[in-house]
């Protein structure tokens, strides 16, 4: 019954990407833009093809994928380790609270000059402005997931003598695990516009750059078609990241528990 | 019988708005082993605080309780409370690794499987045999304190402490679930101390009832229960006893 909802989702989708790109490739074919601004689906397919085939936007998928997993990690451990310590001490919460109000509003590209002027414009630089634009809600959420750990689990940590390592991992984690999982949520969509944002600020560092710079790439050469399919890839990898890792571990784990927030 | 556990001269304060608040005056009562006594009395006489302190959530201002001779002084395996909270299973473990967990935890049982043979006899004496992989948040109220009180059995307590854990549910289920409890007592012989409001449910479970006042939470009486088992409320005894303790509780 669910798995027949849920393909009956996808087929909706389908059905609707395919009325959308039949009303596309009626105006590309009317002849009304120049394919210059209005490329046709065969001409962004095919060019999509091209670069799969020649290996180039893999490479640049793989870089902008490397480099968010890596940024995510840090932004997880730096967001962990500062909510941990604003919980535990008042006067680490003020200092974060601070923190949060300074930093949280600040787009990270708006950052640029100056971590230009302190990283340069290799990968550091954007690894920088994604973990700045991952730490701060990500903050947000955990520390709210730790203080909304309800009392009763203390009292019953003490109860039952549960060692430090069991209370962590059999409490702590799992009770403020739905607010973690948001707060990657949130994290993974905003260091994917800001990895995307950053590449095509600083292009390739080194001869090798990303989906960004791939875009980038594109509208140099006038190739339409190639910034269609760079969007493309990118709205591919958004919907696969979304649909398949995070919906996939909510199921297993917080919609299991009964615990969504 | 024999005493397990010694409350004296037991006062406990609150500060509250810079005020010195008497919530407990002067406590003194024993418990005998093997006894289910109740303590009733109106919200605000501060029976669940005496019960968190018998616990060792909480410690007293003035005097002491002592369990076998020994003061307590912070929680341990020898007491487990079940609360009145219908949340206290943890959401994210099965019913089974909800009374395992536990049980890994202090290492106790040499192996996973008698873990798991011990977790399984005391869901059966609370009827929760075919719902080993459900979630708590796939049972009823009911069920969740069923498995709350088997978590708390197969610890293998010296006092089981219940701070009204059935005060969220209807009537029908507390009753089924009073009858569960003195059957578990008649298993096992364990010592309960059950927190209650309820004048009906003292009267049923218990063996004595410490009846307590509020402003400042006092003992009044403790009565000696010794009505036959099984109890019925609509026979003539039990509604004498009803009107007795009603009486002392509205002194």
């Amino acid at each position: 019954m669910k798995n027949n909802l849920l393909g009956k989702r996808y087929l909706v989708r389908i059905f609707w990407i395919l009325i959308l790109g039949i009303i596309w490739e009626s105006i590309a074919l009317s002849g009304r833009f120049s394919p210059l601004i209005f490329p046709s689906v065969q001409n962004v397919i095919e060019s999509l093809f091209k670069s799969i085939i020649s290996g180039e936007i893999i490479g640049e998928t793989l870089y902008s994928l490397n480099l968010i997993c890596k940024s995510l990690f840090i932004g997880i451990i730096i967001a962990m380790v500062l909510s941990i310590l604003s919980v535990r001490s008042k006067v680490f919460e003020g200092l974060v609270e601070t923190l949060i109000a300074i930093a949280h509003p600040l787009p990270g590209i708006a950052l640029l000059p100056l971590i230009i002027l302190w990283l340069g414009t290799g990968s550091s630089a954007i690894v920088f402005i994604i973990v700045h634009s991952v730490v701060w809600p990500m903050v947000l959420n955990l520390s709210t997931g730790f203080k909304s750990i309800p009392n009763i689990y203390k009292q019953l940590g003490d109860n039952y003598e549960l060692g430090l390592f069991e209370i962590i991992r059999h409490i702590l984690i799992p009770a403020s695990f739905p607010y973690f999982l948001a707060g990657v949520k949130i994290g993974w969509a905003r260091a994917w516009r800001a990895l995307i944002s950053a590449e095509m600020v600083f292009g390739a560092a080194g001869g090798i750059g990303g989906l960004g710079w791939f875009i980038f790439k594109k509208r140099v050469f006038m190739d339409t078609a190639g910034i269609y399919s760079g969007l493309i890839v990118i709205v591919l990898i958004g919907i696969l990241v979304e649909d398949m890792l995070f919906n996939k571990l909510e199921k297993a784990t917080v919609k299991k528990w009964g615990m969504s927030i | 019988m024999s005493m397990i556990l010694e409350i004296k001269d037991l006062s406990k304060y609150f500060i509250a708005e810079n005020e010195k608040l008497l919530v407990l005056d002067n406590i003194n009562m024993t418990v005998n082993k093997g006894e289910i006594l109740c303590i009733l009395g109106p919200s605000g006489c501060g029976k669940s605080t005496l019960l968190n302190q018998i616990a060792g959530f909480d410690k007293p201002d003035i005097g002491y309780i002592k369990l076998n001779k020994t003061i307590i002084s912070k929680p341990e395996l020898n007491r487990i409370m079940v609360f009145q909270d219908l949340n206290q299973l943890f959401p994210w473990k099965n019913v089974l690794h909800n009374v395992v967990f536990p049980l890994k935890a202090n290492k106790i049982g040499n192996s996973k499987l008698e873990r798991l043979k011990k977790a399984e006899k005391y869901l059966s004496m609370v009827k929760l045999e075919d719902f080993h992989n459900y979630y708590p948040h796939q049972l009823s109220g009911g069920m969740k304190q069923r498995a709350a009180i088997a978590r708390a059995l197969a610890i293998n307590p010296e006092i089981l402490l219940m701070d009204e854990p059935f005060g969220s549910l209807d009537i029908q289920i507390r009753t089924s679930l009073q009858k569960m409890v003195i059957d578990i007592w008649q298993k096992t012989n364990i010592t309960v101390i059950f927190v209650t409001h309820d004048i009906q449910e003292a009267i049923t479970l218990s063996h004595r009832i410490v009846v307590m006042d509020k402003n400042p939470g006092r003992i009044k009486n403790i009565i000696n229960n010794t009505l036959p088992r099984p109890r019925n409320s609509i026979d003539s005894v039990f509604s004498e006893m009803y009107k007795k303790v009603y009486n002392l509780l509205e002194e």
